[in-house]
């Protein structure tokens, strides 16, 4: 018994590190991410500190005194920096130069001061012109610290002597780099446009999942299983092409239908209907497009699923309903339905979540428009996250939209669960008692 | 006699050792370069490297050096995913050496610590740095350092299809007029929305053909609000002047709602549109000085001038007529050992020269970036280009580089849309949009 349970842990041990790799991971650091206020101008990797004006602008209103103290660049030729740059061991030629005619200038800009320092009589490099200017860089306004202690020692230098608590202030308003905060979430709650977004996936979820995933698959199931059974194959190869076909090339192929140029415009047209976009013309139109792209793939999944299931009947139910009168339709409600429960709870819950993250079908279909009306959630977090004109890619607030997704799902799959009854489902069957 | 082979055997160990020599300092360096936004028009952005590679082996060989510049070429025709594929790139350590993007990536991306200022490498007071425009070399600009070099010019004009302004009354004479009215104020947004819908009123284009702005979201719907009174940027703070963005907003919702634009046009597909403006479909229509090219060369309008007319942006109410300069830069991504910097630098200051940036200018029909270059023969037996550089470019205004101008102009758009197809009213889009922009960006955004 011991053994085998050993055994058991170990043939299970690859299936649960991919579980872990592929699924866990992603999570945990979806959470993690959602928690930051990580976007594409903080960059993933942490920051730098950054005397910027917007920096100056924030300090302003708590350190006014600090704020216009370094609000202006200044370069200053002074005995420090030459000494910086003797230790260099540049050309020599550089430092007497300076030290000779230009001891104690003050320049209000680093292009000021470089144009000196490349009228050197040794002419410098670019490269040395930066090095030789940023010896005798006297202030901290728009350099680049990698860290804290690098700013604080620069501000030391200038004569500024800062408290702990006014070094957080500094610090806090110079970093570039992205910061914890739950700030996501509240945007996400007090958001108008969220709350649209909310409202359309549980329409897109609700109406696709009830009307074709589970509504029409289900009557496709049952019609095939009263055809012959070449007919019913015939029909149920047909109904799968949308979900064996390449997504870009389904969606394609609605696109020329619904195009100012495609199908239904050319045909609208004969009846002299002007061309028009139809899959964008309206909201409504592009739900209806939308729904219906997405019902066809999701109704060839229920319909083999509902099939076999209907086979699994022992054909003798059939025939005795049959033997007592009974109509098709009874036999659909008496016989076949109640023994549909549990595909019908797989077929809802995993629709459902499918549902939920999917997006690459309105993504090459509508883009989420006409004006965002097809906007669902999965989509707006990757627009967030991801994909957007202005490349400001907000990945923080696109984790959370991610990460409220996630538990979405797990509630719902809860839900499912205890409507359908999950318990008496996979109870043991009272004979074996 | 003895002397001649002795000389022959040193001057062959001379040759070999030279040659050694030469070959010990022989350099392979790969320069990758990508560029944003670049149609079948646009190949010198990256092209200008494989002559600039060229100019710059050269010099180092007379300098004694053999250099062997490989430049590897990845142009992207759309920017969503170019900007995606770039920023996860740098991200992960694997960005390019030379990158040609907007101007707007500046901010984020130097806040980010991607890209390193072009101004450690190259010396902007040396030719043809020199002479670049100096409200270009602002516009790449940020925090006090220039980050990029400008790659190119443009503007984004309004564009008439003349024998539909004739016959709705406009002589010809009027629509040689009509720029100078637009400049002055007196032909104005109103002005469009009218003669749009009288162009549909005699059943000259189709409904929804008067007015056919650009189908997808773009620097140009800023034009709009700059029409209507509105400021992007004051004293480095981004700026939302409410009642001017709900102009913006209401005029388009205006234009649905007299038929003269589809309610439907954003997301329509694009070809479609070039087609449509190329043939005459449309009446009045908006983009960009690069239209010409495309217009010209793909569309097959082989007679523009006859056909087309191009001004500024209208005024709207509160506004003056304006347009919107985009420039692309070359910046230089961080990441690289300084050695393939510079010589990633060396090869942005090539490829800047007049008669290479022209190549550029006068193929994709952009404008140029210095004013030697307008003197370069390509350039100035252009007429398109001498034309659009005089008419439009002493106007335009350009988005401001700022870090969190990307959340405004998403937050702006999306509101903008919804208004336009009417999911929205003007006055909830506003509302929204300040609601919006006060969570996000908070003190860092003056709202008015």
């Amino acid at each position: 018994m011991r053994t085998s349970r050993t055994l058991g842990l170990v043939m299970i041990a690859p299936a649960a590190v991919m579980i872990v790799l592929f699924f866990l991971v992603p999570v945990v650091l979806t959470a993690i991410f959602a928690m930051t206020n990580m976007s594409t101008a903080t960059g993933i990797s942490g920051g730098a500190w950054q005397v910027t004006q917007g920096a100056i602008n924030r300090l302003k209103a708590d350190m006014p005194d600090l704020a216009g103290g370094i609000a202006e660049p200044r370069f200053v030729i002074d005995e420090e920096g030459l000494a910086a740059l003797e230790a260099l061991k540049l050309k020599a030629g550089f430092s007497t130069e300076l030290r000779t005619s230009h001891m104690g200038e003050v320049f209000p800009s680093r292009r000021e001061a470089e144009r000196m320092i490349k009228a050197l009589k040794d002419r410098p490099s670019t490269r040395e012109v930066k090095q030789l200017s940023d010896l005798f860089n006297r202030s901290v306004l728009n350099t680049r610290f990698e860290t804290r202690d690098g700013l604080m020692a620069s501000l030391k230098k200038l004569g500024f002597k800062l408290t702990p608590a006014e070094q957080e202030t500094v610090a806090t308003a110079t970093y570039t780099g992205w910061v914890w905060t739950t700030e996501n979430f509240r945007i996400i709650g007090n958001s108008p446009d969220m709350a649209q977004i909310f409202l359309n996936t549980a329409f897109y979820v609700s109406v696709t999942l009830l009307v074709f995933n589970v509504s029409y698959a289900l009557f496709l199931a049952i019609t095939t299983h009263y055809m012959p059974a070449s007919t019913a194959s015939v029909f149920r190869a047909i109904w799968l092409l949308p979900r064996i076909t390449p997504v870009v090339i389904y969606v394609l192929m609605w696109k020329w239908l619904t195009w100012d140029s495609g199908f239904i415009s050319m045909f609208m047209g004969q009846f002299g209907y002007p061309a028009k976009n139809y899959l964008l013309d309206s909201a409504y139109n592009a739900w209806f497009f939308v729904i219906l792209i997405n019902g066809f793939i999701g109704a060839s999944m229920g319909m083999l699923v509902f099939s076999s299931a209907i086979k699994a009947i022992p054909q003798t139910q059939f025939h005795a309903s049959e033997v007592d009168g009974a109509s098709r339709w009874q036999q659909v409600r008496h016989v076949i339905l109640p023994q549909l429960r549990w595909p019908i709870l797989f077929v809802t819950c995993y629709q459902t979540l499918s549902l939920l993250a999917s997006f690459n079908e309105i993504l090459l279909s509508t883009r989420g428009g006409p004006g965002r009306a097809t906007e669902v959630w999965s989509l707006a977090a990757y627009h967030t996250a991801l994909n957007n004109y202005t490349g400001n890619l907000e990945y923080g607030l696109g984790a959370a939209m991610a990460l409220v997704l996630v538990v979405v799902g797990i509630v719902l799959s809860l839900i499912y669960l205890r409507i359908f009854r999950y318990d008496t489902l996979i109870s043991k069957p009272l004979i074996e008692d | 006699m003895t002397v001649l082979p002795t000389l022959k055997s040193a001057t062959l160990a001379a040759v070999l050792l030279a040659s050694t020599a030469v070959f010990a300092s022989a350099k392979d360096v790969t320069i990758s370069v990508w560029s944003g936004g670049s149609g079948p028009n646009d190949n010198y952005r990256t092209d200008a490297f494989d002559i600039a590679a060229d100019i710059l082996e050269r010099e180092a060989a007379i300098r004694g050096q053999q250099l062997n510049i490989i430049v590897q070429k990845t142009p992207y025709s759309g920017w969503e995913d170019f900007k995606q594929a770039l920023t996860l790139a740098a991200e992960a350590k694997k960005a390019p050496n030379i990158v040609a993007t907007g101007h707007e990536d500046i901010g984020p991306w130097a806040q980010a610590g991607l890209i390193v200022p072009v101004e450690k490498f190259i010396d902007l007071d040396s030719w043809p740095i020199s002479d670049i425009y100096p409200n270009l070399m602002e516009i790449t600009s940020f925090n006090g350092s220039v980050y990029g070099i400008p790659q190119d010019a443009e503007s984004r004009p309004f564009f008439f299809w003349k024998p539909y302004m004739k016959a709705i009354g406009y002589s010809e004479a009027d629509i040689e007029a009509l720029p100078a009215k637009v400049e002055k104020g007196e032909y104005t947004l109103k002005n469009v929305l009218e003669d749009a819908k009288k162009m549909q009123d005699k059943g000259l284009v189709q409904a929804g053909y008067g007015f056919y702005p650009r189908t997808n979201n773009g620097p140009d719907y800023w034009q709009f609000y700059t029409s209507f009174g509105g400021v992007m940027e004051e004293e480095g703070k981004l700026v939302f002047d409410k009642a001017a963005m709900k102009r913006t907003y209401q005029y388009f919702a205006d234009l649905v709602k007299a038929g003269v634009t589809k309610k439907n046009h954003i997301g329509m597909p694009g070809d479609q549109w070039w087609k449509e403006v190329a043939t005459g479909k449309a009446g009045i229509w908006h983009g960009g000085t690069w239209h010409y090219a495309r217009l010209v060369n793909q569309e097959g309008l082989k007679d523009f001038f006859t056909n087309v007319q191009f001004t500024l942006v209208p005024a709207g109410e509160g506004g003056k007529a304006n347009t919107l300069t985009h420039p692309l830069a070359y910046l230089l991504m961080a990441g690289h050992t300084e050695e393939e910097t510079q010589i990633a630098a060396d090869l942005i200051k090539i490829a800047s020269e007049p008669r290479i940036n022209a190549l550029h200018a006068i193929k994709s029909a952009h404008l140029g970036i210095s004013p030697s270059e307008t003197k370069v023969d390509l350039y100035a037996a252009d007429r398109w280009a001498s034309e659009a550089t005089e008419r439009l470019l002493p106007h335009a205004n350009a988005m401001p580089n700022n870090a969190d101008f990307g959340k405004y102009w998403t937050i702006m758009w999306k509101n903008f849309e919804a208004s336009w197809t009417g999911a929205k009213t003007a006055d909830a889009a506003v509302n929204d949009a300040e609601a919006e922009l006060k969570s996000t960006l908070g003190a860092a955004i003056i709202i008015r």
